[in-house]
C-alpha cells in the first residue's frame, strides 16, 4: 500500500459491468488533501456509478480504492461494507436529497452524527446520564452547524414542506455532523437558478476550507464546476477521457467532442 | 413405489391449486406493485358465491363456476377501480396494508352475506378413478391437474406472445416508462386484478371439495402461495408456479413420511432455512437498486 | 410548524405518568356505579392489547415494516406464563421473564432469515411463522390444553402479594406506562432516528452508517418483546387462553390500531386501541351483526385513513389545536 502522501482518495483501475455492459472501464483518478475535485461527463457517461462504486452501493468488480481516513488510516475501501464508509470519513449527499420528511430539519441532521453515539440502546431508553450527555453535546454541534450555513432558525420545523434550496443545506449539514474527510457531492446544483449556484459556489469552497475536508463535486452544471474545481476528471462510457484543471479541461479536444456543443 | 406415486399424483393437483394461487400473486404483485394478502380471502368469497349459486339457487355446478368467474372479475375491478386507483401516493407497505385491511372487510362481509355455517360444494367430476402404475387418481383430480396446467401454459402463452402479454410485462418492468410507451396501463392493472380473482376463485373451487366452504377456505393456499412466491423468487412470473408444485409435493411427501400432523408446518420452516442460504429463491436474483 | 417545548414535550414522562394515574381511577369509578363493572375487564384488556400494539409500531411505523406474527408472539408467551406459573409453579417474575425471553430469541431468529433481503420476507415470515404456532397451540396439548385452552390466575407479587382483579389493573397499567416512557425515549433519540432514516431511505441511512440488519432486527426484537410482555399480562388477567384467540384476525386488528390511531405516536396507540377494542365491546355490542360489521368497518379505516389521513386519528388532535392556535393569535404567522 502506498503512503498516499498527500492524497485522500486513490481510485485505481476501477471496473463494474451489468449484465455484459461495462459501466466503469479502468479508471484511475486521485484526490489531494483539501482538494475541490470535479468529475464530469455527459449524461449515462457513468458518473453515478462510479461513486456508487467508491461508496461500496455497489462492488466493484475490479479496481483499488484507497482511502486516507481519521487519524491517517489508510484504507481499502472495498473491503468495507456500505454502511461502514461513513465511519472511515467519507460521507455522500443525494441529488433527491433523501432526507426524512416527518423529523425536524435537527432530527435529520443528528442523523449524521449516528455514528458517533456511544451510549446503548438500554441506556437511552432510561434516558441515564450519559445517553443525555451525548444526546446534549451532539445536539449543540448540530445547532452550530446549522447556524454555520444559515438555517439554525428553522431548527424544529419539519422537512416536509420546506423549500428546496433549504433543504440542499439540510443535507449539507447532515454531512458536515460526520466530520468527514471526503464529502462526494452528488449534483448539488440540480434544480438550482443561478443566484443559487453561485451562493453554492461560495459555500461548496467555505466548506472546504472551514471543515478542512476534499470534496469530490459529481455535477453537470458547467460553470459551477469550473468556478469551484482545482481539478476535473472527465469521463464517456465509463472510461476515462482527461484530467486537469479547469482550463486544461475546456481546452481538450476529447472532452468538447464528448459533450458536443455543450459549453 | 406405488404410494409414492399415490402421492406425487395428489401432489400434482394441490400443486395445481397453489400454483394458480401464486400465479394470482405474482400478476398483481408484478402489475400492481403490491403483495396482495387478500388473494385467498377474495377466492374464498367468490367460492362462497358458486357455493350459493349452486345450493341456494339450484343451478347446474358449471353455471355456478361461471357465476362465481363473473363474480371474481367484478370483485377483481372494483379493488382496483375503487381502492387502488386512489393510491397513487402511498408507499408499497402502506399497499400492503391496505390489501390486510381488504382481508378485513371481506372476512367482515362474508359472514353478513353468506352465513356461518360450514357448505358443501362438490367436486368437478363425481366420481371415477383411474390407474397409473399402481396407484390410483380420481378424474376429479385429472381435471383439476389438466386444468391447472391448461390455465398455466394459456397465462404464460398470453404473456409471452400477445400484444396483451407484452403490455403486462412492460408494466411489470416499469410503470412509468409503460405509461410514456403509450400501454394503457390502467387497463392492465385492472385486467390484472380481474384475472388474479379468476385464478383465485378457480383454486377455490377446486380446494372447496376436498373440505367444506367456510371462512377459512383458503387459508392454507393463501399461505402456500406465498411462501412459493418467496421460494420461487418475485422477480419472474413462473418462479413461484415452480414453486407451488415443488411445495405440494414436499408437502405431501412429509405429510406422508414425516408426520401427518406437522407435516404442513415442517414445510414452511424448511423453507424460511432455505431463504437463509438463496436469499433471492430458486429462480430470482438480486436487484440492484439504483442509488 | 414550529414546535413549542412546553413540560410535556420536555418531559414526555411526566404525561405518561399522569395518564396512568386517570387510567387508575377506573375501578374506582366502577365501584361507586359511574361505570359499570365490565369496563374494567374490557378496559383492562384495551390496555394490554394496546402494549402489543405499540411494539407493532415500533416496527411499522417507525421502521416501516409488516408483521402478521404479533398475535402468535403474544399467544405464545401466554401459553408459556400459564404453564409455568400453574404447572411448574415458579414464581411470577421468573416465569414473566422467561415468556418473554423464550419468544424473543425464537422472533430474533425468525428476523434473522426474513430481515436479510426485504422488509416484504418479514411479513411472509410471520405469517407461516404464526400459523406455525398456532398449530403448536392447537396440537401440544400437554402444555397447552389444546382447544379447551389453558388458564391462569391473577399474578402473585415477590411470592407476597397476591393480586386480584382491581390490583392486576394497576399493573398492568403500571407495565403500560413505564412501556410508553421506554418507547419514548428510545424512539426520541439515537435509535428511533435510525428508524426513521431507514424506513425513510435505505441508501441514506445507510450512507449515515446505519446497518440496516442490525436496525431491523432491533425493531423487531422490541415489537416481540412488547407482545410477549401483553401476552403475559394477558393470561393473568383475562386468566385463560385459547388457540382460537391467537388468530391472524387479532393480528390484523394490532395493525388497524396504529394505523387508526396513529404510526409514530404513543398517545395515538391508545386511542387506537380504545377505538378498535374498547368502543365496539363497550357501546355496540348490542346491535345485531356487529361484531362482523365492525371488523369490516376497521378494515374500512384502515384503508380510508391510509389514503386521505395518514398520520392517523390522533392527528386530528394536531389539526384542532393548530386551528385553535391560529384563531387565537388571530392569524398571527405559524412559521
Amino acid at each position: 500500500m502506498s503512503k498516499m502522501e498527500n492524497h485522500v482518495l486513490t481510485v485505481d483501475g476501477l471496473s463494474i459491468a451489468f449484465g455484459g455492459l461495462k459501466a466503469v472501464d479502468d479508471l484511475s483518478f486521485d484526490i489531494r488533501d483539501k482538494e475541490i475535485y470535479g468529475l464530469i461527463g455527459p449524461n449515462g457517461a457513468g458518473k453515478t456509478t462510479v461513486f456508487n462504486c467508491i461508496t461500496q452501493f455497489y462492488k466493484p468488480d475490479k479496481g483499488d480504492l484507497r482511502f486516507k481516513g481519521h487519524g491517517d488510516q489508510i484504507v481499502d475501501l472495498t473491503t468495507k461494507p456500505v454502511h461502514d464508509i461513513i465511519r472511515q470519513g467519507l460521507v455522500r449527499t443525494f441529488q433527491n436529497v433523501e432526507l426524512i420528511r416527518e423529523l425536524s430539519i435537527i432530527d435529520n441532521v443528528l442523523i449524521g452524527g449516528h455514528i458517533d453515539f456511544e451510549a446503548n440502546t438500554l441506556s437511552q431508553a432510561l434516558k441515564l446520564p450519559k445517553a443525555r450527555k451525548e444526546e446534549k453535546k451532539y445536539r449543540e454541534e448540530a445547532e452550530k452547524i446549522l447556524e454555520d450555513l444559515g438555517i439554525l432558525d428553522r431548527k424544529d420545523m419539519l422537512v416536509g414542506g420546506q423549500p428546496y434550496g433549504i433543504l440542499k443545506k439540510v443535507e449539507f449539514a447532515r454531512t458536515l455532523m460526520a466530520r468527514p474527510k471526503l464529502i462526494i457531492l452528488d449534483e448539488p446544483a440540480a434544480g438550482l437558478n443561478d443566484s443559487e449556484t453561485i451562493d453554492l459556489a461560495r459555500l461548496i469552497k467555505r466548506i472546504r476550507d472551514q471543515y478542512d475536508c476534499s470534496i469530490l463535486l459529481v455535477e453537470h452544471d458547467m460553470r459551477l464546476v469550473m468556478d469551484v474545481c482545482d481539478r476535473i476528471c472527465a469521463i464517456n462510457f465509463g472510461k476515462l477521457l482527461a484530467i486537469g484543471t479547469p482550463k486544461e479541461i475546456q481546452a481538450n479536444k476529447a472532452v468538447q467532442a464528448a459533450y458536443l456543443g455543450v459549453e | 413405489m406405488s404410494t409414492f406415486i399415490q402421492i406425487i399424483l395428489r401432489s400434482l393437483e394441490t400443486g395445481s391449486i397453489y400454483a394458480l394461487a401464486a400465479l394470482g400473486i405474482i400478476i398483481i404483485y408484478r402489475t400492481s406493485y403490491t403483495t396482495n394478502f387478500a388473494q385467498g380471502v377474495v377466492a374464498m368469497f367468490n367460492t362462497f358465491v358458486v357455493t350459493f349459486l349452486f345450493n341456494k339457487f339450484g343451478l347446474p355446478l358449471w353455471l355456478a363456476v361461471i357465476g362465481g368467474i363473473l363474480s371474481a372479475i367484478l370483485t377483481g375491478f372494483l379493488i382496483d377501480v375503487l381502492i387502488l386507483r386512489h393510491t397513487k401516493n402511498v408507499s408499497p407497505v402502506a399497499k400492503q396494508i391496505i390489501t390486510l385491511g381488504l382481508i378485513m372487510i371481506v372476512l367482515g362481509l362474508a359472514p353478513i352475506f353468506f352465513g356461518v355455517d360450514p357448505l358443501r360444494l362438490p367436486r368437478l367430476i363425481e366420481s371415477g378413478d383411474l390407474g397409473i402404475l399402481g396407484a390410483s387418481i380420481s378424474y376429479n383430480g385429472l381435471f383439476n391437474i389438466a386444468l391447472g396446467l391448461a390455465i398455466m401454459t394459456g397465462m404464460f402463452y398470453i404473456l409471452q406472445r400477445t400484444k396483451w402479454g407484452l403490455a403486462i410485462r412492460t408494466t411489470a418492468s416499469n410503470e412509468y416508462v409503460a405509461r410514456l410507451m403509450g400501454v394503457p396501463t390502467k387497463n392492465v392493472t385492472m385486467a390484472a386484478w380481474g384475472v388474479a380473482g379468476v385464478l383465485g376463485v378457480i383454486a377455490g373451487v377446486m380446494t372447496a371439495p376436498m373440505t367444506s366452504v367456510t371462512l377459512n377456505l383458503m387459508d392454507e393456499v393463501q399461505i402456500t402461495a406465498l411462501v412459493a412466491c418467496v421460494l420461487g423468487g418475485f422477480q419472474t412470473f413462473h418462479g413461484p408456479v415452480i414453486g407451488a408444485y415443488i411445495m405440494g409435493i414436499v408437502r405431501n411427501l412429509l405429510l406422508f413420511y414425516v408426520s401427518s400432523v406437522w407435516g404442513g408446518q415442517i414445510l414452511y420452516i424448511l423453507i424460511l432455512i432455505f431463504i437463509v442460504f438463496r436469499p433471492y429463491g430458486l429462480i430470482g436474483k438480486k436487484i440492484v437498486k439504483k442509488v | 410548524m414550529k414546535a413549542k417545548k412546553n413540560i410535556f414535550q420536555k418531559h414526555p414522562a411526566i404525561g405518561f405518568i399522569l395518564f396512568g394515574l386517570l387510567l387508575a381511577l377506573i375501578p374506582t369509578l366502577a365501584e361507586m356505579g359511574i361505570l359499570k363493572n365490565g369496563y374494567v375487564t374490557t378496559i383492562g384488556g384495551t390496555l394490554i392489547y394496546a402494549i402489543a400494539a405499540l411494539g407493532l409500531n415500533i416496527l411499522l411505523g417507525w421502521s416501516g415494516l409488516i408483521s402478521l406474527g404479533t398475535a402468535g408472539f403474544m399467544g405464545l408467551a401466554a401459553y408459556m406464563s400459564a404453564y409455568l406459573t400453574v404447572d411448574l409453579n415458579l414464581p411470577f417474575e421468573v416465569s414473566f421473564f422467561l415468556a418473554v425471553l423464550i419468544p424473543t430469541l425464537i422472533g430474533i431468529l425468525v428476523g434473522l432469515v426474513s430481515l436479510k433481503i426485504e422488509g416484504l420476507y418479514l411479513a411472509i415470515a410471520t405469517l407461516a411463522v404464526a400459523e406455525v404456532l398456532r398449530k403448536t397451540f392447537e396440537e401440544l396439548g400437554k402444555y397447552t390444553g389444546g382447544f379447551s385452552g389453558k388458564s391462569a390466575d391473577y399474578p402473585t407479587l415477590f411470592g407476597l402479594f397476591e393480586l386480584d382483579r382491581t390490583t392486576t389493573f394497576y399493573f398492568i397499567i403500571f407495565v403500560l406506562v413505564i412501556i410508553m416512557i421506554l418507547t419514548s425515549n428510545m424512539m426520541n433519540g439515537r435509535l428511533g432516528r435510525a428508524l426513521n432514516a431507514m424506513r425513510g431511505s435505505e441508501a441514506a441511512a445507510q450512507a449515515m452508517g446505519v446497518n440496516l440488519l442490525t436496525h431491523r432486527l432491533i425493531a423487531f426484537a422490541l415489537a416481540t418483546i412488547f407482545a410477549s410482555v401483553a401476552g403475559v399480562l394477558y393470561v393473568h388477567f383475562v386468566k385463560f387462553s385459547y388457540p382460537s384467540t391467537w388468530s391472524l384476525a387479532m393480528s390484523l386488528n394490532f395493525l388497524a390500531i396504529i394505523i387508526i390511531g396513529g404510526l409514530r405516536s404513543i398517545y395515538g396507540t391508545v386511542l387506537g386501541a380504545f377505538i378498535v377494542y374498547a368502543v365496539p365491546d363497550m357501546f355496540l355490542k348490542q346491535i345485531p351483526f356487529f361484531e362482523d360489521l365492525s371488523y369490516v368497518l376497521n378494515g374500512v379505516l384502515i384503508i380510508l385513513v391510509i389514503i386521505f389521513y395518514p398520520n392517523g386519528l390522533i392527528s386530528i388532535g394536531y389539526d384542532i389545536r393548530k386551528l385553535f392556535r391560529k384563531l387565537t393569535k388571530g392569524g398571527a404567522k405559524n412559521e
